[in-house]
């Protein structure tokens, strides 16, 4: 099954977050990796019940080797923009950051598990 | 100065937002208000929640604003985010990486200038959009601003369409040429005169880009000035009652017009404007002129038309001269210029400017602009007031800054929405196409030969970059997680209004730009002379030349 | 009982209902003030007027309130429901019903009713809440004073802006 990661904004900052397992972290390679869907939702669930400290948690499918989340608008979140590579989380530069930015392929979209409507 | 100045109550009014807006952030951050409740309130304050961060989004009220307020902004993009702004096809200015809990700080900053963020999003009444010439052109009938600021104050926090199916936006054009895309808004409202020389509006409803686009009908030819809010109020309760709210995608006033037909909307307005108590609603005629006087008189000087010192400078310097060629406009006034500033350098993120830029437009507005400065939907700026006796030294102060790109209305003047790198709505990024195709043309001579070609590029539907009123539209849609473009030709926010009509198969990121330049070298082949633009050349040939061009593979599918 | 504010004289109290809320297929109380859907009330509301009782009709967003015009001299109250907050119609309905229909009996808000919407209620003419968010009279008469000015015309009749500068 596919590999997910819990990810949300932080109310305060809106800066984007991950759940490492024991606390909320800032970049995508110190994610906890999740191989299997209770404990997943089970962390999204408890997630949801943080509604002062994030906004919107949710689950993203993370590739075979765990070194990207799927999609391209997740890769997105996790690095920062492309017209400025000096901000955001890619400006930590180092070999996780690379990882995500050499990342190939994406199948879901979204990278939402629970996808919204999508038209065909 | 030419800005409308704020008296007291305007002042106060921006305090008091300030002050709710603080307090309900101080309920959202304690629980209070769920995120659900707190949503409109600060949307309604222009605040989103995007990919990075929040994002600000900060109203440049009708375009205009001076050389105060644009340092405020400067300060705020280096005290609050990462150092640079980016302007809008609404004339608004966005803060990519704001955080909540500076949020009630930031208006407070604003609101010292007058700057404010209110209803810059929302399902409420937008910031409206005038032509950034305003005062400035000759062939204008009145002054725009003038009437935008009087829809301001009547849609500033308007209890009635606080809650609207969904936005609404409203432009005001004063000339025969329209630097606003009006009738590609929800209202659009063109200033004109009946035969007895009385001012009014002509009016048009239900024009719009996104999923569906529409170019509204004129309902009514003329409407007297004096009734504008009136009839607004009309349009909007029809809208208020009638608008759907169960389809988001379906909940603007173009779906409600086009399903209802222009005819028997304009009926249902023109009854519900009967009805109305008029006499209340409309601005008596010394609230009007108080308005018009606040914006100020400009203390034009008496020049010749031909300044010698410009013409000794510009034969001197070719770079002076492609400037002037390019990016000057017809002042109203003898021995004056309007200068359009582009921010769109070649490599550069279109629309963006950092502090330090903003911070050298403002001085240049102050010391040679009658501190006078306007945005453009096409996301560059504009000192509408400049001698021709300085345009050497503005220019040179330009130069210094990376902010006297030659490239008005060029293929290199590219209108692209922040996208996929920063928007959460996005399918697809625009500014790397946008940063592709411009680097592609960089070449000023080059832009120049191929002369008047706008390229608008959008990462969604929502169509923030304009696309469907592009000569080249883009728009980024997501294809099995990839990014891919679909190009569409023919588009016009002009007066000219057209939409952009679907070349063919949606292409991958690394094939626009060739693409682009495909078209261009068809399209120069194929003019029957250089002063025929693009989109006339589109227009008398139709695709299929263009087609042709981009996927010359097109016969063997 | 869900609270019931009211604004009397430019104040916000808690008050009593007078009214019972009757759905649809529910029994008409035999005595009392009934609020009825707009459907009940224009087959059943006729007689508990004749009768002299509080009558009130209930108004979804979607129901045109220039319908009850006959009958808005012997209507103790008309309910606007807010389906969600968001859905602004109610307020258009408030707005005529204030000043073409002339109604000056009680307008109440009813549904999803939050204080964060008390400026606008007030404005459009709202003189009744019935809050979902468990807001007080005093959290209703903080929301809604937070403005010193307003720009337009309303139902409230508040000179606005310009009619303030007039007088300056």
């Amino acid at each position: 099954m596919t590999l997910q990661a819990l990810t949300a904004n932080r109310l305060l900052d809106g800066d984007v977050v991950f759940w490492s397992g024991e606390r909320w972290v800032e970049q995508f390679s110190d994610a906890h990796l999740y191989d299997d869907p209770e404990p997943a939702e089970a962390a999204l669930a408890t997630a949801k019940g943080l509604p002062t400290v994030l906004v919107d948690p949710y689950l993203i499918a993370v590739t075979d080797d765990g070194a990207a989340p799927v999609s391209f608008r997740e890769r997105i979140r996790a690095l920062g923009p492309s017209d400025h590579l000096e901000l955001g989380k890619q400006a930590e530069g180092g070999a996780a950051i690379a990882a995500i930015q050499h990342a190939h392929g994406s199948a879901l979209s979204t990278g939402r598990l629970s996808l919204i409507r999508r038209k065909p | 100065m030419s800005l409308y100045a704020y008296d007291q109550i305007d002042r106060e009014m921006l305090a008091d937002r300030a002050a709710e807006f603080r307090g309900q952030v101080a309920r959202r951050l304690s629980g209070d208000i769920s995120e659900d409740q707190f949503k409109p309130l600060r949307l309604m304050n222009g605040l989103y929640l995007q990919l990075h961060a929040y994002m600000l989004r900060v109203a440049i009220p009708y375009g205009a604003l001076d050389g105060r307020q644009l340092r405020a902004l400067a300060a705020i993009s280096r005290d609050f985010d990462k150092g640079y702004g980016h302007f809008t096809t609404r004339t608004n200015i966005q803060f990519h990486w704001i955080r909540l809990k500076d949020a009630p700080d930031i208006l407070d900053r604003l609101a010292a200038v007058d700057l404010h963020a209110i209803q810059t999003s929302g399902n409420c009444i937008r910031n409206v959009t005038a032509d950034p010439y305003a005062g400035a052109t000759a062939e204008e009938i009145d002054d725009p601003r003038v009437w935008s600021e009087a829809i301001r104050q009547w849609s500033t926090f308007h209890p009635e369409f606080t809650y609207l199916p969904r936005k609404f936006k409203i432009a005001v054009t004063g000339s025969a040429k329209d630097r606003t895309a009006a009738r590609a808004h929800d209202i659009g409202l063109k200033l004109t005169r009946n035969r007895e020389g009385q001012l009014g509006f002509e009016v048009m409803v239900g024009g719009g880009m996104g999923r569906t686009p529409y170019l509204g009908p004129t309902i009514r030819q003329f409407l007297p000035a004096r009734s504008l809010l009136s009839y607004l109020t009309a349009i909007l309760r029809v809208y208020n009652r009638l608008g759907r709210r169960d389809n988001i995608y379906k909940a603007r006033i173009k779906i409600l017009v086009a399903s209802t037909g222009a005819e028997e909307f304009a009926r249902l307005v023109e009854a519900e404007w009967a009805a109305l108590d008029q006499a209340p609603i409309d601005l008596p005629d010394l609230e009007l002129a108080r308005i018009r006087t606040a914006f100020g008189v400009v203390p034009f000087e008496t020049l010749p038309a031909r300044s010698d010192v410009f013409e000794a400078a510009r034969a001197a310097d070719p770079a002076l001269a492609r400037f002037a060629r390019n990016n000057l406009a017809p002042h109203k006034r003898s021995g004056y210029a309007i200068v359009n500033i582009s921010l769109k350098a070649p490599g550069e993120t279109p629309g963006d400017a950092t502090a330090a830029q903003m911070e050298a437009v403002a001085a240049v507005a102050e010391r040679y602009g009658q501190d006078d400065i306007r945005v453009t939907h096409a996301q560059n700026l504009v000192l509408p007031h400049v001698k021709l006796d300085d345009l050497p030294v503005v220019f040179a102060e330009l130069q210094r800054h990376g902010l006297a790109t030659p490239n008005l209305d060029l293929v290199t003047d590219i209108i692209a929405c922040p996208g996929l790198d920063y928007c959460a709505l996005a399918n697809a990024r625009a500014i790397p196409i946008a940063q592709d195709i411009a680097r592609r043309f960089a070449a000023p001579d080059r832009a120049e030969a191929i002369g008047e070609l706008k390229v608008k590029i959008s990462g969604c539907i929502n169509a923030c970059g304009h696309h469907h009123a592009g000569h080249i539209g883009i728009l980024g849609v997501d294809k099995k997680g990839e990014e891919f473009y679909q190009l569409s030709l023919g588009g016009s926010g002009a007066e000219d209004a057209s939409l952009a009509a679907i070349l063919g198969p949606a292409l991958p990121a690394d094939q626009v730009a060739p693409a682009v330049e495909a078209l261009v070298d068809a399209y120069l082949g194929l003019r029957s002379d250089p002063a025929e633009r693009f989109l006339d050349t589109y227009r008398r040939l139709g695709p299929a030349p263009f087609k042709e061009a981009v996927y010359a593979d097109a016969h063997q599918a | 009982m869900p609270t019931l504010i009211r604004l009397e004289d430019g104040a916000f109290v808690e008050a009593v209902d007078r009214f019972v809320t009757v759905a649809a297929d529910e029994a008409i109380p035999t005595d009392g003030g009934v609020i009825l859907p707009l459907a009940r009330f224009e087959a059943e509301g006729a007689a508990l007027l004749d009768d002299g009782r509080p009558v009130g009709v209930l108004i979804q967003p979607d129901e045109a309130v220039e319908g009850l015009a006959y009958d808005l001299p012997r209507l103790a109250l008309v309910a606007l429901s807010f389906p969600k907050y968001r859905d602004g119609r109610a307020y258009s309905s408030a707005a005529l019903l204030r000043t073409r229909l002339g109604f000056a009996g009680e307008v109440r808000a009813v549904g999803d009713v939050l204080r964060e919407q008390a400026r606008e209620m007030v404005r459009c003419g709202f003189d009744a809440y019935v809050p979902s968010d468990g807001s007080s009279a005093a959290d209703w008469a903080g929301a809604a004073g937070r403005y010193r000015h307003v720009y337009q015309t309303a139902a409230d009749r508040r000179a606005p802006a310009f009619v303030e500068r007039e007088s300056e």
